[in-house]
């Protein structure tokens, strides 16, 4: 009944309605409010994560290679726009966390060095999700996936603060939960020239074993848990955007299956490296961090 | 065209809603929208049935039922 | 305004790669290619080439931005020796694959462990699976000449393939001759710029290729292949007449009237050949010589043409292939394309130069003479006869 009218607001969105991400997937919800600040003069360089299912519903250009190219293919792409004297198309460069923190980090970090003009974003679903939940560098302490069946005893790598110490423009922590701080983000990186990353930790119901729909409710209790805090660095100068006081991780922690099994110590760890992580924060909020 | 394959369905409470737009901003899938008119409408032919909607209504307008009751 | 001075192979390709008007090189340094990417340096620093050259971390990353550079419509260079093409092995499957027109120089060199930094041709080889053209050049000049003529191959919108222009490290890299540079004007006229007719990634021109299967793809492949043997000719036919020179574009056949057997040779040992082929015929000997200048695709109908001419070919390998069915890798390959003759001539098969050994005059004479005594007594004496473990006198 309403077909026509949907047709014609996926055209506007920029994106089909009914990727073939699972239901609930943080991915498509990520690239529907992200496309409408990018705008259609656009072309998305991707790679292989799960929430890849999204970009091939996209309706803006999108060229991928496999994920071991992060930021490569964008590197060729930005080189060829100069030539062709194009700047004034946005150029996109959008990686899992598998390739971010393991298969390409160095990928990113040199296109990091080089200043290359087009905004890096890790989609992080805390998991080689599309294998079929396997452990990744940006996997949660704790957390179960297939090869860390008793939760992953290493912790998390802070990727943007590795990005940030390479003194790039702009990085950025953001959440679909959070939907206008997300698009105040992504509207303030499109206007930077140079390297931008952006850092956003998207819900995977079938990783993180919970109700699909719960999915927005549990991104939002991630970041106002201050498990996934939201912060701008920009030219070196640390921005703290969300300074709530901080739920119980335990709120976040015992909403997902992947964490059943934590210890009464484990879950303490926890709290207090999240504690830790907040105060540093905040102490250094609105400072020069980066040198 | 492949066919989406549901358990639940969305379906909504005109009379409850206060057109806030929660459901159309949060939908991953872009199948829901609140019309000029402020009506909720959902894509059928595409919505995935995973409730987020149903879950992020402020005033409880939407409820998940079985397919084909909707 | 064209000149001629002395001119190292590494030089000689990035004034190749100047006047072929590359738009973006994304690169990374490895010996001996080294000069390659330091001139082109050079090149745009004094503001003699505009050109965009990215100094990516590796060489993975290297071909992976010339792929992006290429779909994004611009015409890409870079160049790679040994270890580094080893590093770009997984993204060298893409510009075929997608068939992107992308010319890259493989500087050649020994791969580790079993090498160090001078030449084999196993680096360069490797890749022949792949669905990249592979030529090999004997000097400078031939070097910068095949250049422009890879771009002018790769870019045919019936072929859409990516070509690889291979000469030897040091001996061809390092080595200075009298290398003619052409008119930029002269080279434009001949080169049109480039626009992929399949490729567009701008918004308001977006074009892909339309969908095919797998096995549509693979046949495209490999039709591409097929069909890139004539445009191989033509071009250098048509290179030869504006240009003034030409390399036969698949084979070239040297000093080989009345002869009873042939030496194939590829790369920079081909010129210590001629003279020796040059000496020998004076001497009375009916030995010739096939410079195989194209590897990939290989001249299958060229050497079905020639060789009931001869009563054995000598298939010089400067590689390995361990375990193979028989000998070296080019040995193997015109073994097959021969096979349904019904006059086919021996093929003897030598491994020389390997790890980057010099080839010398000697050895290029012991093989011709071991090829010459299989025309004669119709026995050929090993599967492969490696011609560094025989003692063959002094250098020269």
């Amino acid at each position: 009944m309403y077909n026509e009218e949907f047709d014609k607001y996926y055209n506007e969105n920029m994106i089909q309605g009914g990727t073939t991400c699972c239901p609930g997937c943080g991915g498509p919800l990520f690239w529907k409010l992200a496309l409408k600040v990018f705008g259609p003069n656009t072309i998305v360089y991707g790679d292989g994560p799960c929430a890849m299912c999204a970009l091939r519903s996209i309706k803006v250009p999108y060229y991928g290679i496999h994920f071991s190219f992060v930021a490569d293919g964008a590197t060729g792409i930005s080189a060829a726009l100069r030539a062709k004297g194009r700047e004034d198309v946005t150029l996109i460069s959008s990686a899992g966390d598998g390739a971010t923190s393991d298969i390409s980090l160095g990928k990113i970090s040199a296109a990091a060095e080089r200043n290359e003009n087009f905004l890096q974003i890790c989609i992080d679903n805390e998991a080689y999700m599309n294998t079929g939940i396997q452990k990744s560098g940006l996997t949660p302490y704790g957390a179960w996936t297939t090869t860390t069946p008793t939760g992953k005893e290493s912790n998390k790598k802070d990727v943007p603060m590795i990005i940030a110490a390479h003194k790039v423009p702009y990085v950025a922590t953001a959440s679909v939960a959070y939907p206008q701080d997300l698009a105040r983000k992504l509207e303030k990186a499109k206007s930077i020239k140079g390297f931008k990353f952006l850092h956003t930790v998207i819900p995977c119901p079938t990783g993180w074993r919970f109700d699909p729909a719960k999915a927005v409710e549990v991104t939002r209790l991630g970041v106002d848990t201050w498990v996934n805090p939201l912060y701008e660095i920009e030219e070196g100068v640390l921005k703290v955007n969300r300074k709530t006081e901080a739920k119980p991780v335990q709120e976040y922690l015992k909403a997902q299956g992947r964490f059943r099994r934590l210890t009464e110590d484990q879950l303490a760890y926890i709290q207090s490296e999240v504690d830790k992580k907040r105060d540093d924060l905040l102490g250094n909020d609105g400072k020069q961090i980066i040198h | 065209m492949s066919q989406i394959v549901r358990s639940f369905a969305p379906k909504v409470d005109q009379e409850k809603c206060i057109a806030c737009g929660m459901c159309q901003l949060y939908c991953p899938e872009s199948t829901v929208k609140l019309t000029d008119e402020k009506k909720v409408i959902f894509d059928y032919r595409y919505c995935k049935g995973c409730g987020v909607c149903a879950n992020e209504c402020p005033v409880g307008a939407i409820k998940m039922v079985k397919e084909g009751e909707q | 305004m064209s000149f001629t001075r002395m001119m190292e192979g590494n030089e000689a390709a990035a004034w190749g790669a100047k006047l072929a008007r590359a738009e973006v090189v994304p690169a990374y340094p490895i010996t001996p290619q080294t000069e390659l990417i330091s001139t082109i340096a050079t090149l745009i620093a004094d503001g003699t080439m505009k050109t965009e050259y990215i100094k990516v971390e590796g060489e993975h990353t290297a071909m992976a931005a010339a792929v992006g550079a290429s779909a994004g419509g611009a015409r890409v260079f870079t160049a790679s020796s040994s270890q580094g093409i080893a590093f770009m092995d997984e993204p060298l499957w893409i510009p075929p694959g997608r068939r992107l027109p992308i010319v890259m120089c493989m500087v050649n060199r020994s791969m580790a462990p079993l090498g160090g930094l001078r030449p084999d041709h196993n680096d360069s080889m490797h890749q022949r699976d792949k669905g990249w053209v592979l030529l090999y050049c004997e000097n400078s000049q031939e070097v910068l000449d095949t250049i422009l003529q890879a771009y002018k191959i790769a870019e045919n919108p019936e072929i859409y393939l990516p070509v690889a222009v291979c000469y030897d490290g040091y001996f061809v890299s390092a080595t200075a001759t009298p290398t003619t540079v052409p008119d930029q004007a002269k080279v434009d006229e001949w080169l049109p710029p480039y626009k992929h007719e399949w490729y567009d990634l701008m918004p308001d021109s977006y074009k892909m290729p339309p969908p095919k299967s797998f096995i549509q793809q693979r046949m495209g492949l490999a039709e591409a292949h097929e069909k890139s043997k004539k445009v191989i000719k033509d071009v250098d036919t048509d290179y030869k007449k504006i240009f003034g020179r030409g390399y036969g574009g698949l084979i070239e056949e040297y000093n080989c009237d009345g002869a009873e057997a042939v030496l194939v040779t590829m790369d920079s040992m081909t010129g210590t050949a001629r003279d020796v082929i040059d000496e020998m015929r004076a001497e009375g000997k009916k030995i010739g010589l096939i410079k195989l200048k194209c590897f990939r695709p290989f001249p299958r109908e060229e050497f079905q043409k020639i060789a009931p001419k001869y009563k054995a070919i000598g298939v010089v390998d400067r590689n390995n292939s361990f375990g193979s069915a028989g000998g070296g890798i080019v040995a193997m390959e015109l073994s097959r394309a021969l096979y349904e003759l019904p006059d086919k001539p021996l093929i003897t098969n030598f491994h020389v130069g390997l790890s980057g050994t010099d080839v010398t005059m000697n050895q290029i004479r012991y093989m011709a003479d071991e090829t010459l005594e299989a025309a004669k007594t119709g026995i050929v004496k090993h599967v492969i006869d490696w011609v560094e473990a025989h003692d063959l006198g002094e250098v020269m």
